[in-house]
């Protein structure tokens, strides 16, 4: 078991592609990392670069304290799980498990031993002697978990492993494979574009975008506190709602003003925040969908909204609501030459299911001024002083 | 009062209208039809070879009886035991050789990165346009140089230069179909390339193996020209060299002729029933991807 450090690590394709650009992250003993983002954002060629697929264009990679940027794959004593297994399709379910012993050399019966007692821990034992084709999604996606597990390597690898399967195996396999890196305490790094695994499964998250680390942080602290407009709008379900507006101080105290409507920001935002001067150039200002709750009647701290579209989940509804003026029409955001920019204009708000709101009613709606979020119009980082 | 009432579609309960089931049963015997012609047009010859094979000389030319004296007498016109033999040697040599070429060239067009490596896999495909006749006489010089034109070596030599290109064409089509991910996870778990290719792709590229080697066999095992041309030792000469020698005999037995061609049809004709089942999904592959 060991820990992995990326030290500036970077990855150009061709001459220009640079799929990873100046990584640093380090990922403790026994610590679950998950890389997360978008298609094309990097993290399967950090991971690939991590197994020794791939080269390293520059940077250092290190894995238990030595560096391994010249070392072959095989000689890394890492374990990785594919996307779509990657089992051989030759081999019984016994004999892929053992094979990267056998390669190794180790006799048949400590062969025999360590897949048998991986076989239990991932309850695969009634399967040994059957064929990867004679297995369902989730077995096989087991048996490539315990092709990793079986050789005790210092480190896991998991390259969205949970992607071929359907949504409630997805979610058994996510605990499955949570419990089993908790129960061997390997150091893992675990690939994935979904927010929810990556939320539910790892110790911390590490955000991606455009080959760029955006922010690496435990997932609760990433929720309440993105660094970046990125990552506030991609973390979340649905992620967080961004609207351009400006900032003015009048008697009653500080207010954003979006369109015509103006909402009346706490105090203490300007102590915690490094707000825009008054009348600058506008902020980005950002609130989550649970933060929005319906109200009787107007106030400051509320805005005036109209229901474009509902969407029913079961458990909860997602209510589209476009902000309106004063006299009842839909209101523009506007950048500081005045033109009308492409935020969107409207917020998404998570309702109870018997909450009776229908497409084209008006609503009064408050934001939980507790959790208000600014970030800067130009760089997109969030405003927020670090404590 | 008025109802409205749904009138019954021809299509309810069986789930097909009958009208469509009816042309295209009409279909399926003019098809079945068509084949019958097709495969009788095929097998008459075979038909007339071993009819013809079990007449002696003089029933043959009356048109009527039954002698298995053609079969009989057969060894003692032709050495066909040597010349079967000296076909499975130039056979067997020159797939193994093929083989050995083509898989590790297939491996690496398909799934290793190198400079100019579309390029060179181009210019080695393109040597399959190119006919035997084509090139027969400079190969014939060069064999010659080498002093290789006696027994086996320089037929088979030949053999494989000719069979390479189809081989390296169809392992490399075969082995962009298997994913990378699978020689990824054996390099990770400890192999080099040559053990992913040797452990993990050959045990699954049989139906591409069994292809090449019946193809090979075939056009080898049939071929007349190189055997005539590049064996020159009378005791090397390949089955279809015997045959060819004996029907330009000045007194040639048509029913001896016919036995030795069955001879001769037979091993081609049993390595392709034997592995047709792996023929099939050795040349559809990369259809159903």
């Amino acid at each position: 078991m060991a820990e992995i450090t990326f030290d500036g690590v970077t990855k150009i394709f061709g001459d220009d592609i640079r799929a990873v650009d100046d990584l640093s992250l380090h990922v403790a003993d026994g610590e679950f990392m998950v890389l997360v983002g978008p298609s094309g954002c990097g993290k399967t060629t950090a991971l690939r670069m991590l197994a020794g697929l791939e080269d390293i264009t520059s940077g250092t990679l290190s894995i238990g304290g030595s560096v391994v940027n010249n070392v072959l794959p095989k000689d890394r004593d890492v374990a990785m799980v594919f996307q779509n297994y990657a089992l051989y399709p030759h081999m019984t379910v016994a004999q892929n498990m053992g094979f990267a012993l056998k390669v190794r050399g180790l006799s048949k019966a400590e062969v025999a031993k360590k897949v048998g007692e991986a076989a239990a821990i991932l309850r695969l034992t009634d399967y040994l002697d059957r064929r990867p084709k004679a297995l369902s999604g989730g077995q096989r996606q087991r048996v490539a978990m315990g092709r990793a597990i079986v050789r005790s390597p210092q480190a896991f690898l998991m390259d969205e492993p949970l992607s071929n399967l359907d949504a409630q195996l997805r979610v058994e396999m996510r605990l499955e494979i949570a419990r089993i890196q908790r129960l061997l305490g390997v150091a893992t790094v675990y690939v994935t574009h979904d927010q929810i695994e990556a939320m539910t499964m790892g110790d911390r998250v590490a955000v991606m975008r455009g080959g760029k680390l955006q922010q690496c942080d435990t997932p609760q602290d990433l929720y309440d506190h993105p660094r970046n407009e990125f990552v506030a709008g991609f973390m979340g379900s649905p992620p967080m709602n961004l609207l351009r507006g400006s900032l003015e101080s009048n008697d009653s105290g500080l207010a954003l003003v979006l369109g015509s409507q103006r909402l009346a920001v706490p105090s203490n935002y300007a102590t915690s925040h490094q707000l825009p001067k008054v009348d600058g150039p506008g902020v980005v200002f950002g609130v989550r969908p649970e933060d929005i709750e319906v109200l009787e009647h107007s106030g400051s701290d509320s805005l005036s909204t109209k229901v474009e579209r509902r969407e029913a989940l079961g458990a909860e509804i997602l209510v589209h609501l476009a902000l309106v003026d004063a006299v009842g029409n839909d209101a523009f955001v506007v950048n500081d030459s005045g033109a009308v920019v492409s935020r969107p204009t409207t917020l998404v708000a998570k309702m109870g299911p018997r909450s009776g709101v229908s497409v084209g009613d008006q609503l009064q709606v408050r934001l939980n001024p507790d959790h208000f979020h600014f970030f800067d119009t130009d760089s997109g980082l969030s405003l927020r002083r670090s404590s | 009062m008025t109802t409205l009432v749904t009138p019954p579609t021809e299509s309810e309960g069986t789930g097909e209208p009958r009208a469509m089931k009816k042309p295209r049963k009409v279909g399926r015997w003019i098809l079945f039809g068509a084949m019958v012609i097709v495969a009788i047009v095929m097998l008459y010859p075979f038909w007339v070879m071993v009819i013809t094979s079990l007449k002696s000389e003089s029933q043959f030319l009356s048109g009527g009886g039954f002698s298995w004296l053609s079969w009989s007498s057969l060894t003692s016109v032709i050495p066909v035991g040597q010349e079967v033999l000296s076909s499975t040697i130039l056979c067997s040599a020159s797939i193994f050789i093929i083989l050995c070429v083509g898989l590790p060239a297939g491996f690496a067009f398909s799934k290793l990165r190198f400079r100019s490596s579309t390029a060179v896999f181009l210019v080695i495909v393109s040597a399959m346009m190119v006919p035997l006749q084509a090139i027969l006489m400079p190969e014939f010089v060069n064999v010659t140089k080498l002093h290789l034109t006696g027994g086996y070596t320089g037929a088979i030599l030949v053999y494989a230069a000719l069979g390479t290109p189809f081989s390296v064409f169809l392992f490399t089509t075969y082995f962009r179909g298997v994913p990378d991910e699978l020689i990824e996870a054996g390099i990770v778990d400890g192999l080099g390339y040559f053990g992913a290719m040797w452990r993990l792709v050959l045990p699954i590229a049989v139906p591409a193996i069994a292809t090449v080697t019946v193809l090979q066999f075939i056009q080898i095992w049939d071929d007349l020209l190189v055997g005539l041309l590049f064996i020159q030792n009378t005791s090397d000469r390949p089955i279809t060299v015997g045959l060819a020698v004996l029907a330009a005999g000045r007194t040639t037995s048509i029913p001896g002729l016919m036995a030795g061609s069955i001879i001769s049809a037979l091993p081609a004709m049993l390595v392709y029933l034997g592995f047709q089942r792996y023929l099939v999904k050795g040349l559809t592959m990369g259809i159903d991807r």
